[in-house]
């Protein structure tokens, strides 16, 4: 019997063994949500979720739907929360609204830690350790996360999973530096069930995730577990994928688009392993002039807040079911003839951020975080500072002044303080990190300003590309918004999209990220020790030269045997031959005394010299004496060519 | 006296028996020796290729790399297997009117990023020091196993190098050099610890043959692109982009090796003659003194692919499987395990500072 026979024999016996266990505990979804936005945008965004009540801890070694690395990971860590973000691109919340899921340029990362008798300094090295595991899962530099720009958030960042008696910690940090591409598509498309081969994830090509104004992979792991109890476990693991198509910037002419045009292909079918796979469609407001091909067989209606939204709902496994072989496409259908800029522009949301350096100079400067509140109430405000090492903040200089929205210039009006965490950076190990707390009243803008020094750094502590700048990390803003406007993220216990429909709540807790900072630090020029050298070794040449000829020559004093030619012929030509003339004229009675050699004498003054052999009266000849002969003729050596 | 003699004579016999019993091996010896060195020893293959230059105008050297990359992976090293190290990114570089894509040619040929590349070491992580760390094992405690050279006696190892290079040395990101000696420290240090079985080392840089010259280990065999006081040139640039696209050495190679299919008969000979000067415009360099077989009857797959030979049983194999009690708990016990709950969590905003 071959191995292939043998297969045949096996495979269905796992198969029952899959599907005794698969469905009752273990479930994956896909979703997919389209949203057009403002200005010729369309937000796409994929969520691959995968939830595994896995009840004790032993059961962790069987791993079915839930990758193997992410069940290793709980084993061998304490971790109990990760949030994993790799971004390229600037989300524009004034005229984007806000994402389902927040991330900001770069790499971001934070982990919760708990577990027994775990300590600070466990944490530390669980941290770091994690972050070199998911450098390798991810092919993202995240090695690079250590305690020197890492924090412990104090306010911020709560723990998503069960409350516990036990002692928790938490680990926060930002790479703003790091690249999004293939590299990192690839191993995320890997830890789905169905891989890229089919699902949701085949529409994810690189060609057309990288040539969208923003995308964001995210991985998020949380495990559940009933009260302390640490035998009934539940793992989720969320993969996210959102991206920000321009449609000017897709070869096509109108306003249409459609699944095709902005993955290059339709989609293929569902991942058979998942329990749901559905796609949503936003139809009202910028959704509601497209016409959509074919039409949704279902819609949604939420009420969230006070906000309504209205989702056309395809449900892939039905559609499937009879579509055969064909490659599923929906396409948004412009109306014709509609002037761009007629449009509406959407009222801003509630909250906003932007942040910029002010100052000049490579000395100091002031990192400036501007919050507007375009709601009418006051809202509460928290701020979240990461500021590196190589930057130093100076807490005094921190205030908060408010303009109201109407005015152009900040007065002197400052907001209070309702809570002030700041723990200072060390240089070298530690980052500065603090946490500003405070009232926003409404339809007012706040600005933090802090200033700062910026550090010079030690000569091997310069990247490669120096002169690119360093950077600061985004801040982190958050707040408690008491309506759904625009809101769209996931209630915090739901784990799918549709957990988002009609989950009203008291209040939305909103995250957003400012932009990053780049500050071009001192920087030495790198190649000054080149140039130093070549001038230096060019300024030792010339000065070389002349004082090892002075040093070297023997000075000899000279009594004028003859008084040079006699005829008076010969000394014409001397005289009108000669170059330098006092060299090579003969010495006269007047010139006795010391003469000094010339390592290099003329040309044409040695030539009559020659010719003065003739007439034996060798005069210039005999006055040189020169000890190094050998090298002076080697210097000038044309003369022994003549 | 006559038994002594006899004895004598009678050990004698018994010597010459022996002698003319191992005369005969002997003769059969040196052949079957022979055959075996010139034999494929290895049992998996790895690859470390390196591009060590940042920034935009070299591009042509992440081109390189990425050639070579896609030729092992198609030739079937796994990425697990492939230690990709790339110093800058080009694909989704903002100057890239392409991204997410690479090219050989200015006439986009092949996109040599491909869909499914997998960068171990990537940016500022390329340094002489992981590559050192790398080729030696010595990696930093909690390096990730894809970051990870785990190869072991039995391994043909590919190492790529490309990048500005000068005599004796080769730069890694304009900031740092490892020079020959350093490389061949390497190496010897591989073949100390049985990390390897053969070596190819290739190498794509300027004046390339001054890295190869300090290697003393067995069992390597080294091509550059350029002799000693040679410079390696581009082949051509792409107005679009205005960048070299790749460089003439490394461009002819994956003419080649585009060329190779799992089970091409083709040989590391027939490649160690790419790029003839005519084409190349420098000299082709190759050191074989440390390479005990014939270059010509080594399959190229040797070194760029992962083939094996595999042996086919049509016999009847029994297996026991385990019983399924064994690693199939009790419904009724799962069930009894995971009871749903409600999920309380804790409020994510801290209101207490705002009352």
């Amino acid at each position: 019997m071959s191995w292939v026979h043998l297969w045949c024999v096996v495979a269905p016996l796992l198969a029952s063994v899959l599907a005794q266990t698969t469905p009752k505990d273990e479930h994956f979804h896909e979703e997919l949500v389209v949203r057009p936005l403002s200005g010729d945008h369309v937000n796409t965004y994929f969520q691959f979720t995968t939830r595994w009540h896995y009840g004790q801890k032993e059961n962790l070694y069987h791993t079915q739907l839930t990758p193997r690395v992410i069940a290793e990971l709980l084993q061998q860590f304490d971790v109990r929360e990760l949030h994993i973000g790799l971004t390229q691109g600037l989300w524009r919340y004034e005229t984007w609204g806000y994402p389902i899921v927040e991330a900001t340029s770069g790499a971001e990362m934070w982990a919760w830690f708990k577990g027994h008798n775990l300590t600070d300094e466990a944490v530390d090295k669980q941290w770091a350790q994690l972050a070199n595991v998911f450098s390798g899962v991810l092919c993202a530099s995240l090695n690079f996360v250590d305690n020197t720009n890492s924090i412990s958030p104090r306010h911020l960042l709560r723990p998503q999973f069960m409350p516990a008696n036990q002692e928790k910690f938490v680990r926060y940090a930002s790479l703003p530096r790091e690249i999004v591409c293939t590299e990192n598509l690839t191993p995320w498309k890997k830890l789905l069930p169905c891989g890229s081969a089919s699902g949701f994830a085949s529409l994810l090509n690189s060609g057309y995730v990288h040539n969208t104004k923003y995308h964001s992979l995210g991985l998020k792991v949380r495990t559940l577990c009933q009260d302390h109890d640490e035998d009934n476990c539940i793992l989720e693991l969320t993969q996210t994928a959102n991206l920000v198509y321009d449609l000017r910037l897709l070869e096509q002419s109108g306003n249409d688009f459609s699944l095709r045009r902005l993955f290059g292909m339709g989609l293929n079918g569902y991942c058979e392993l998942a329990t749901t796979s559905k796609i949503y469609v936003q139809r009202n407001e910028l959704g509601a002039r497209y016409q959509l091909v074919p039409l949704p067989p279902a819609e949604v209606q939420t009420t969230r807040g006070g906000y309504t939204v209205l989702y056309g709902v395809y449900d892939m496994q039905e559609q499937f079911q009879d579509q055969g072989e064909r490659l599923f496409n929906i396409a948004w259908l412009a109306p014709k003839g509609e002037e761009r800029r007629n449009r509406l522009k959407p009222a801003p949301p509630p909250i906003y951020v932007h942040r910029y350096l002010l100052g000049q100079g490579q000395e100091r400067g002031r990192i400036v975080t501007e919050v507007t509140n375009s709601h009418y109430a006051p809202l509460p405000i928290v701020v979240q500072e990461l500021i590196p090492w190589y930057v130093h903040a100076y807490l005094h200089t921190l205030n908060i002044r408010r303009r109201s929205m109407a005015r152009h210039e900040y007065g002197r009006e400052t907001l209070p303080f309702k809570l002030l965490h700041y723990a200072p950076g060390k240089q070298r190990e530690l980052p500065t990190h603090l946490e500003i707390g405070f009232v926003l009243p409404g339809q007012s803008s706040a600005l933090i300003t802090i200033d700062v020094d910026y550090l010079v750094l030690k000569w091997l502590e310069y990247p490669p590309d120096a002169n690119h700048g360093h950077y600061i990390n985004a801040a982190l803003v958050f707040s408690s918004l008491p309506m759904g406007t625009n809101y769209s993220a996931l209630p915090l216990e739901g784990h799918l999209f549709a957990h988002s429909f009609n989950a009203t709540r008291p209040s939305y807790v909103l995250g957003l990220h400012t932009e990053a900072l780049i500050v071009s630090l001192p920087t030495p020029d790198f190649s000054m020790p080149y140039n130093v050298i070549c001038l230096a070794c060019t300024v030792v040449a010339l000065a070389f030269g002349p004082i090892h000829s002075v040093a070297t020559k023997v000075i000899v004093v000279v009594r004028p045997t003859s008084a040079g030619p006699r005829n008076f012929l010969k000394r014409l030509k001397e005289k009108l031959f000669s170059r330098g003339g006092q060299e090579s004229t003969p010495m006269e009675g007047k010139r006795e005394g010391v003469v000094l050699d010339d390592p290099c004498p003329d040309e044409k003054a040695d030539g009559d010299q020659e010719e003065e052999r003739e007439g034996k009266e060798e005069a210039a000849e005999a006055l040189i004496a020169n000890p190094f002969e050998s090298l002076s003729s080697a210097a000038c050596p044309t003369v022994w060519d003549l | 006296m006559n038994l002594k003699l006899v004895s004598i004579v009678y050990i004698f016999c018994i010597c010459g028996i022996s002698c003319t019993a191992s005369n005969e091996d002997t003769s059969v010896l040196p052949e079957g020796f022979v055959d075996a060195t010139q034999r494929s020893t290895h049992t998996n293959n790895w690859a470390v290729l390196v591009d060590a230059s940042r920034f935009w105008f070299n591009y042509r050297h992440v081109a390189n790399v990425l050639s070579i990359y896609r030729s092992v992976k198609r030739l079937g090293i796994p990425d697990s297997q492939i230690i990709l190290m790339i110093a800058d990114d080009m694909a989704c570089n903002a100057r890239n009117p392409r991204p997410g894509q690479v090219y050989n040619n200015a006439n986009q040929h092949i996109n040599v990023y491909g869909d499914d590349v997998e960068v171990d070491y990537r940016g500022y992580e390329v340094t002489v020091e992981n590559f050192v760390r790398l080729l030696t094992g010595r990696t930093q405690n909690g390096t990730a196993r894809s970051k990870k050279l785990l190869s072991d006696a039995g391994s043909n190892v590919l190492i790529y190098l490309t990048g500005h290079g000068g005599d004796g040395f080769l730069k890694f990101q304009d900031s740092e050099e490892i020079t020959s000696q350093e490389l061949a420290d390497g190496i010897q240090q591989m073949w100390e610890k049985k990390r390897y079985n053969e070596l190819f080392f290739m190498v794509d840089t300027c004046q390339a043959a001054s890295l190869y010259e300090k290697f003393s280990s067995p069992n390597v065999l080294a091509v550059a692109s350029s002799l000693v006081g040679q410079d390696s040139l581009s082949h051509h640039v792409d107005p679009s982009i205005g960048v070299y696209m790749i460089d003439r050495y490394t461009y002819y190679a994956l003419e080649f090796l585009e060329k190779v299919q799992p089970f091409s008969t083709r040989t590391i000979g027939d490649f160690l003659q790419v790029c003839p000067k005519r084409v190349c415009i420098s000299t082709v360099g190759v050191r074989k003194d440390l390479y005990r077989r014939d270059p010509h009857k080594v399959p190229i797959t040797d070194f760029f692919g992962a083939i094996r030979p595999t042996r086919v049983s049509t016999d009847r194999i029994n297996v026991t499987l385990a019983n399924e009690s064994d690693f199939i708990a009790d419904p009724d016990e799962i069930s009894a395990n995971k009871r749903p709950f409600k999920i309380i969590m804790e409020p994510q905003f801290p209101s207490e500072f705002f009352k």
